[in-house]
């Protein structure tokens, strides 16, 4: 124990003598047979079945590949012809306002729901069970045909409106200017899985610190912000990362509700969407390929910006 | 220790990744890669596999024909590898790409030059099709090689719903006369007379009544050398959708928009928003079986006013083709060979494909064929002396046209841009696809 | 972290919130009806597509697209008992498939992923970072250009046709996302629990097992449920792997009552699609037990 917080001290101090220096490496690596133990099935994972394909995707990027003959070698080619590619531009216009928009709202409805299902009252597992439903169903195609249905402009939306007195007269579903808004409502909708997560995070914060806290007269808000937040951190991180994540990638949705065109004007074209179509439709793996790593580029340069951010709200117990 | 970890892990990483990257090499045409067929007889014989899109009654009638084969023909077993259709070609892409491709491959006019040009395709010149109707044969031609046989006949036209008609108190259009202006003039009284949005739906994403209209100005869609039609055809076509518009015959473009993502089941002149749609005529009996009534069939326009000069042809409503690395090339074509020349196949076929191209099978099964079935017979050989050449299939990258023509007219129509720039970038987008 | 006075470990409890809301008052009263007022209202806006669903299940095809609401005249009940039967093979077929392939996937993936999370979050070797980083890298890149690639290399071991390729990867914890997931829930673990056991001479492994893994309730509850949904209704995989439509699963399976160029057996596939949603929903209800199933628990001595 002892010899623990010595080094914890060492390392808070930053080590400065070679001595220090070596000590330090040494605990670096102190549990590496442990470590790589534990970590065999994953590395085997991503040697045999990640890792090859990766770098197979990586050296397609620079050919032309039709899926049909063999790659042929083209250099930069592809990353060029993106920057001059109008549809590519339009995808990641769509994908982005889909990122900013989408994922702060889907993931305050999932933190609202989770907590609201969180306290103690009467047909909480059903109550729950219903509002995951829809992110059982969300990908579907029957779904799907619901969707549009619903967002035509006869359709059960537009009735609503019409019974509260708004004049609705426009497509939402066929219109370039409002169909993006109807797969970010799905989008939304399908709240289910973050919910679920904070749901289990939320289980994980002891019940005794809001106890102590409403001993001490704190109010439900102050509980929030005090004892929940920083707690539930590391899961909002979580949920954060890889919803972000995600919507860069997001696919089935656009996919269905648009039946594989990308929305009326390729208002509903998502990268990942048009990725596939250059892919599989047009037999252009290899420019597909590429626009697969500038996607990978702008995930990661996302990513970061979150983690290096998270040194200052999320809230870990070791 | 850690370092001998690491190098290990390196190394193996790299091997992964050169046997992929090898094995992507290794599926160019001429090696050989596995048959992809999965037996369920398997011992000894012949195995090939057969993939196909359908629905359930095509999956029933394509098994029944298989089995009809394979008492036929002891020693041979083929397993069939049902599909559906939007998701088939992914899944026929990735198989080719693994080398993996089925032996018997249905194959659609839209990817067979991908496919036909790329040498993934056997040359199916032994297979027997003198006594296919003229025109027919030559869909699956591609750079003078027959790699698709013709597995139904079917054209391009209009439907019309009769109970609109009826409800308008009009009398079905001459179809053998009638020019564009026409159709807008038939399509806008209609639609206000019965109170319908669509007096004609889907008519501007229509590649093939695209095709006759670019034909009837004298060019042609696809040439060996690339695109057949210059800006001012597409121009003059996405004029005529908004004049249509304004005449308030082709709907609003919400629901021109809305009605390119329906499903067959929820088209405009099935639940009776419609008095006319583009349609195949092979999708007569499904198409009406939806509606509750039946369709009657109306020629696309010309620009003449003469059904003769509309230059319409044959189409394949799909075809048969065999995977250039099979196995067993000589199984595969003679199975290709009985389903296009043995009355067997088509009885049990019933036309569900198309009308079979043979003109004697299609003599012996008329029989049999529904009412329905039969009308679409009796269309395709009314038209026969209406139909000109056969243009060539779509060449790589063409397959997309119909998808591309919508998308650019939808703006259009929206008014976002004029019918030139429009025309302009749907020819440019055009270009670019076949370039690469 | 501020350690309250009191220190207990209790395992089993009942959940920690639920013991707070003892006192009822009138007011405390009102505000829960209005409450599940609110709630029963926005649960029907949830699943209003889902009764839609069933609803459209019991009208035969060509009714389906032409009758708005939900209001049912009559119970077709043949898209249910005739579309069992309009594929290849009886529906239980199908769902047999998927159920062989759910149950590999959640074996492979709280196997791989427990391990591999406890190695990030607690253990300290060297190029920890990088591999972390490397894990996350593995999520970024969309799959339909890594799918022809991993098809050659299953191809070229002749797994085509079989259900490797969609149970050996989660053995191999491929699914990133789930590591993830469990390392932040290691994380929020105090590691005095750790330190306890490490004093008692407990090593890494009995660490993992004793003292881990009881502790990841919810994370594992959560890693199951996700799996098997995921899983189950994964299309892309299944629909290259397998070819024989014996072994199709069952997203696969509904794909087939559709055909975009004729008619489609629209109420066949809702009906199948109300029937394969139960084991997804009874999934769900029960692995919530496990997720509820909260820690009250604090550091240790």
């Amino acid at each position: 124990m002892s010899a623990i917080s010595e080094l914890s001290t060492i390392h808070r101090a930053k080590a400065k003598t070679p001595e220090e220096k070596r000590l330090l490496a040494k605990e670096a690596g102190r549990d590496n047979k442990a470590g790589y133990l534990f970590l065999l099935p994953w590395l085997i994972g991503l040697v045999l079945i990640i890792g090859g394909p990766m770098i197979a995707s990586l050296y397609l990027s620079f050919t032309n590949y039709s899926l049909i003959q063999a790659p042929k070698w083209v250099g930069l080619d592809n990353y060029l012809r993106m920057l001059s590619d109008p549809r590519l531009h339009k995808s990641l216009a769509v994908t982005f306002t889909y990122v900013i928009v989408g994922v702060p709202l889907q993931l305050i409805m999932a933190l609202a729901v989770a907590m609201l299902l969180n306290e103690g009252m009467k047909g909480l597992p059903f109550y729950r069970s219903v509002f995951y439903l829809p992110s059982m169903l969300g990908s579907s195609v029957a779904i799907a045909v619901l969707w549009r249905q619903m967002f035509e402009v006869d359709g059960l939306v537009n009735q609503v409106l019409r019974k509260f007195g708004i004049p609705a007269t426009n497509s939402w579903i066929g219109d370039p200017q409002y169909a993006l808004w109807t797969i970010i409502l799905l989008h939304v909708w399908t709240f289910g899985s973050p919910m679920v997560i904070f749901l289990a995070g939320l289980r994980q914060i002891p019940g005794m610190y809001y106890e102590a806290a409403s001993v001490d007269g704190a109010s439900k808000w102050a509980q929030f912000r005090k004892i929940t937040l920083p707690l539930l951190s590391p899961i909002i991180f979580f949920n954060l990362v890889l919803q972000i994540i995600n919507a860069f990638q997001a696919f089935t949705q656009a996919f269905v509700v648009s039946n594989g065109t990308g929305g009326p004007a390729d208002s509903t074209l998502f990268y990942t969407l048009y990725l596939y179509q250059r892919g599989f439709v047009q037999f252009q793996m290899g420019y597909a390929s590429a626009m697969a790593w500038l996607l990978v580029v702008i995930i990661a340069v996302f990513t970061a910006i979150n983690f290096y951010f998270s040194k200052r709200w999320v809230f870990y117990g070791d | 220790m850690a370092l001998n970890r690491r190098q290990f892990l390196v190394g193996a990483g790299g091997l992964a990744a050169a046997a992929t990257t090898m094995g992507l090499g290794a599926c160019a045409p001429g090696s050989s890669g596995g048959s992809g067929s999965q037996g369920g007889g398997g011992g000894g014989g012949t195995n090939l596999a057969l993939a196909f899109w359908g629905n359930p009654t095509r999956n029933k009638n394509t098994q029944a024909e298989i089995d009809a084969y394979m008492k036929a023909n002891p020693g041979v077993t083929i397993s069939g590898q049902p599909g559906e259709f939007n998701t088939y070609w992914d899944k026929l892409a990735t198989q080719t790409a693994g080398g993996n491709a089925p032996d018997i491959i249905q194959m659609d006019m839209n990817y067979i030059s991908e496919y036909g040009s790329r040498g993934a395709l056997l040359d199916l010149s032994k297979v027997d099709v003198s006594k296919f109707v003229e025109g027919t044969v030559d869909s699956g031609k591609i750079n003078g090689k027959l790699v698709g046989i013709n597995a139904g006949i079917n054209s391009a036209l209009i439907f019309a719903n009769p109970k609109v008609f009826e409800k308008a108190k009009m009398d079905l259009p001459d179809d053998k006369t009638w020019t564009w202006d026409q159709l807008i003039e038939v399509g806008a009284e209609v639609a206000s007379k019965a109170g319908v949005s669509f007096g004609v739906a889907s008519l501007m994403g229509s590649d093939a009544l695209f095709g006759t209209f670019v034909r009837q100005h004298g060019k042609e869609l696809f040439t060996e050398n690339g695109l057949g039609f210059d800006v001012a055809e597409a121009q003059a076509w996405y004029d005529l959708m908004l004049k249509g518009q304004k005449a308030k015959a082709f709907g609003t473009p919400e629901q021109a928009s809305e009605e390119s993502s329906k499903v067959l089941d929820q088209s405009a002149i099935v639940v009776g928003t419609a008095a006319m749609q583009y349609y195949n005529s092979n999708q007569l009996e499904a198409v009406s079986a939806a509606a509750g009534q039946q369709l009657k069939m109306l020629r696309g326009a010309s620009l003449a006013g003469k059904a003769t000069e509309r230059k319409t042809w044959y189409k394949a409503s799909m075809l048969w083709s065999a995977s250039a690395k099979t196995k067993n090339p000589d199984a595969a074509i003679a199975w290709i060979n009985w389903f296009a020349n043995s009355p067997e196949a088509a009885n049990i076929d019933l036309a569900e494909r198309g009308i079979p191209p043979n003109a004697e099978v299609l003599a012996a099964v008329k029989p049999k064929l529904s009412p329905a079935q039969q009308t679409v017979a009796k269309y395709i050989s009314d038209i026969k002396s209406e139909v000109a050449t056969t243009p060539i299939a779509p060449p790589p990258g063409g397959g997309t046209i119909a998808t591309v023509l919508f998308r650019h007219g939808i703006d259009v129509l929206f008014g976002k841009t004029s019918s030139a720039d429009g025309a302009q970038k749907f020819v440019d987008e055009l270009k670019s696809n076949l370039q690469s | 972290m501020a350690t309250p006075a009191e220190t207990t470990v209790s395992l089993n409890g009942p959940a920690p919130q639920e013991a707070i809301h003892h006192r009822a008052t009138g007011r405390d009263r009102v505000t829960s009806v209005i409450k599940h007022i609110l709630l029963i209202a926005a649960s029907v806006i949830m699943i209003y597509p889902l009764l839609w669903l069933v609803a459209s299940s019991l009208r035969p095809t060509e009714v389906i697209f032409r009758t708005p609401g939900l209001w049912l005249n009559d119970l077709y009940v043949e898209n249910y008992t005739k579309g069992w039967y309009s594929l290849s093979y009886p529906f239980g077929q199908y769902i047999i498939n998927s159920f062989i392939v759910v149950i590999g996937a959640i074996a492979g993936n709280l196997f791989a992923c427990t391990l591999a999370a406890y190695a990030f979050a607690r253990l300290k070797f060297r190029l920890r970072g990088l591999w972390f980083a490397i894990m996350l890298l593995t999520l970024m890149l969309p799959f339909h250009v890594v799918v022809v690639p991993q098809y050659i290399l299953f191809n070229a071991l002749g797994f085509v046709n079989t259900f490797v390729p969609l149970i050996l990867p989660k053995f191999l914890a491929t699914d990133a996302f789930f590591v993830f997931l469990m390392v932040q829930f290691i994380r929020g673990i105090p590691r005095e629990l750790d330190e306890a056991a490490t004093i008692d001479g407990c090593g890494h492994w009995k660490i993992f097992s004793r003292v881990m893994l009881p502790l990841m309730g919810p994370a594992i509850a959560t890693t199951a449920i996700f799996t098997f949904i995921w899983t189950w209704s994964d299309f892309f995989t299944p629909l290259i792997y397998l070819t024989d439509p014996i072994a199709y699963t069952v997203p696969v399976a509904l794909r087939s009552f559709l055909d975009a160029t004729a008619g489609s057996n629209w109420g066949a596939m809702f009906a199948m699609s109300v029937v394969t949603l139960i084991p997804l929903f009874l999934v769900f209800l029960f692995g919530q037990l496990f997720l509820v199933k909260g820690i009250a628990t604090t550091g240790g001595k």
